[in-house]
């Protein structure tokens, strides 16, 4: 069993927003000349992840299926003529580290995660070994257009993150518990883990291959 | 409370790869003769363009197939771990690459083929992988440019330490696609020139390479173990690092510290892509953690492999401890930027362990510390 609590919790769901909203709802959060290059999925990253006041010691944890496809997609029409912007901010994990560089925050680790199926389990793993005393665990998507279309990009725009303690702070908001299962083989999906997060709902069930997740909230 | 995962040795217990010069032995000697995997190509495939330095698996082209041609020469590099018996909860895989299958996106604007969209996210890359080699879906995906495999080794390792893995199993790869070549191509890293990590010379270049690996981490097993890994994130800028190298410098101090407290005699492969002032900065921040010992990089003749470089250069850097003979930084000369880069061949005999480093867009850093039993 390996127990974390948490400290903070942030979602952010702006549903069918398109991008220029997203950029002048979340601007403010960002140093001046920062959130103009930004991506929408750089924005929501950089502005959940700035609620958690980063530090140098924390280590971070991000999962994305599908990243920055919007970047991506302009990239893609840019050629022949292909745009060196564009083409490092359609890499994975520029989602994150824009606020993070926007920010000029090092940190010791960073594990991005992209892809489906257990992504979730196999983040959290990789966030409860970290030996960091706190880590950002975040994530989420963006939107796409064309790509979407294609079956390649994501179909919600959705952000969140969490920082996980090893110990219970003053003011902690809940509590996340894995027990290895050997019966577990089922996942959580990012949409699903999301889902629980937004509205703040208990959980107890599978969460990756031999392992099985509760997650309580309020004051342990 | 102790962190299990690094005061556990984990051990290399099988590692390969492939290259555009063979697979590990056969990379490791042609290395050792100095040759160089890197010719000129044009940039857009058969659509033509400037000539850059690429190194192309044996016959394969830059353009990208439906499915891709690369799936045959992983899977017969992978044949020795596949099966059902990894990818379940106590077998975990950490499929890692920077690119996976980006570059059928590019296919697909081109051709319309709409075959390649199966190939076009990393997990639909990923996924397809597992499949044609028999794996369970118990997988995780890094991807974080050119540390990406390092990642997986560090996840993977911790998890073995903790007891959570009987064993794991890291794959990494990266094939070079018009998609990517254009990316570095129009940061104007990728151009004419052949590279020649850590040379102090007026024009900074790098090449691109094909590459694959694997490797099996477990407690037991092997004559390999990792003594140590280390990561850090500058998030100075995407393409530039902190001018004083201090990001260098958070990522090697653990490692030096642990290579000075066991009296450990090391040579270092280094990332040295051919770029100036990283090439600059690795190597200068290299010789002050690491007073006096040798640095290699083999970027110079097999070109950047990208996310998966780190698991690519592990396993060479294996063939090479039982090969009793270090391959010199092939394309290299001098003046370089510190006086420890070795240009020739050298013999190992007498080192216990390795550094094997590689950094990424962000500031990213990764260092593992491997010695030979």
């Amino acid at each position: 069993m390996i127990e974390r609590f948490i400290q903070i919790v942030k979602t952010d769901a702006p549903g069918a927003e398109e991008a220029s909203a997203t950029r002048e709802r979340l601007k403010g959060g960002f140093p001046p000349g920062a959130a103009r290059r930004m991506t929408q999925l750089g924005m929501l990253i950089g502005s959940v992840l700035g609620a958690m006041e980063p530090t140098a010691a924390d280590a971070v944890v991000y999962l994305s299926e599908f990243g920055e496809s919007r970047a991506l997609e302009s990239f893609l029409e840019s050629f022949p003529g292909a745009s060196p912007t564009l083409f490092q901010t359609s890499i994975h994990p520029s989602g994150v580290q824009q606020g993070l560089i926007g920010r000029q925050r090092s940190v010791p680790e960073l594990f991005p995660f992209a892809g489906a199926g257990g992504i979730v389990g196999q983040a959290l793993l990789a966030a409860l070994l970290s030996p960091a005393q706190r880590v950002l665990f975040c994530g989420g998507e963006e939107r796409g257009s064309r790509l979407r279309e294609l079956g390649v990009a994501s179909e919600r725009t959705f952000a969140f993150a969490l920082a996980l303690t090893r110990e219970a702070a003053p003011g902690v908001a809940g509590r996340l518990v894995l027990s290895p299962d050997d019966n577990v083989v089922s996942k959580l999906s990012l949409s699903e883990w999301f889902g629980i997060l937004d509205q703040r709902r208990d959980y107890r069930g599978p969460l990756v291959d031999g392992f099985s997740l509760q997650l309580t909230w309020g004051p342990t | 409370m102790p962190f299990l995962a690094d005061q556990v040795p984990v051990r290399v217990v099988d590692c390969g790869c492939v290259t555009p010069l063979g697979d590990a032995a056969k990379t490791c000697a042609a290395l050792l003769r100095g040759e160089r995997a890197l010719q000129r190509i044009p940039v857009a495939g058969g659509e033509g363009g400037d000539r850059v330095p690429m190194a192309m698996l044996p016959g394969r082209a830059l353009d990208e197939t439906s499915p891709p041609a690369w799936g045959a020469v992983v899977k017969k590099l992978f044949a020795p771990v596949s099966g059902p018996a990894w990818g379940t909860a106590r077998r975990p895989i950490f499929i890692t690459s920077s690119n996976f299958g980006v570059g059928s996106l590019y296919a697909y604007r081109k051709t319309g083929d709409a075959g390649h969209l199966t190939y076009g996210t990393p997990f639909a890359c990923a996924d397809w992988l597992r499949r044609e080699q028999g794996w369970g879906d118990n997988f995780s995906i890094f991807s974080h440019a050119c540390v990406s495999s390092h990642l997986g080794l560090v996840q993977a390792a911790r998890m073995v330490a903790a007891g959570l893995a009987e064993q794991a199993l890291v794959v990494a790869f990266d094939f070079i696609s018009p998609f990517v070549a254009g990316g570095f191509h129009a940061l104007k890293i990728l151009n004419a020139d052949f590279p020649s990590p850590y040379m102090n010379r007026a024009t900074g270049s790098i090449g691109l390479g094909d590459g694959a690996a694997y490797a099996v981490l477990a407690r037991e097993g092997g004559d390999f173990k990792i003594l140590g890994q280390s990561l850090h994130n500058e998030m100075y800028h995407f393409t530039a690092n902190q001018p004083d190298g201090a990001g260098f410098d958070a990522c090697l101090a653990p490692l030096a510290e642990k290579a000075k407290s066991q009296g450990l005699r090391l040579w270092l492969k280094g990332h040295g892509t051919g770029t100036l002032e990283a090439g600059r900065l690795e190597s200068t921040r290299l010789a002050e953690a690491f007073p006096g010992a040798p640095l290699v990089g083999w970027k110079g003749s097999l070109g950047h492999t990208l996310g998966s470089c780190g698991l690519v250069e592990l396993a060479l850097a294996i063939a090479a401890f039982r090969a009793g003979r270090t391959p010199g930084t092939v394309g290299s000369a001098t003046p370089t930027f510190a006086p420890a880069v070795a240009l020739e061949p050298f013999s190992n005999r007498e080192f216990d362990a390795v550094l094997c480093s590689s950094n990424a867009f962000g500031g990213a850093h990764a260092g593992l510390l491997l010695a030979h039993d």
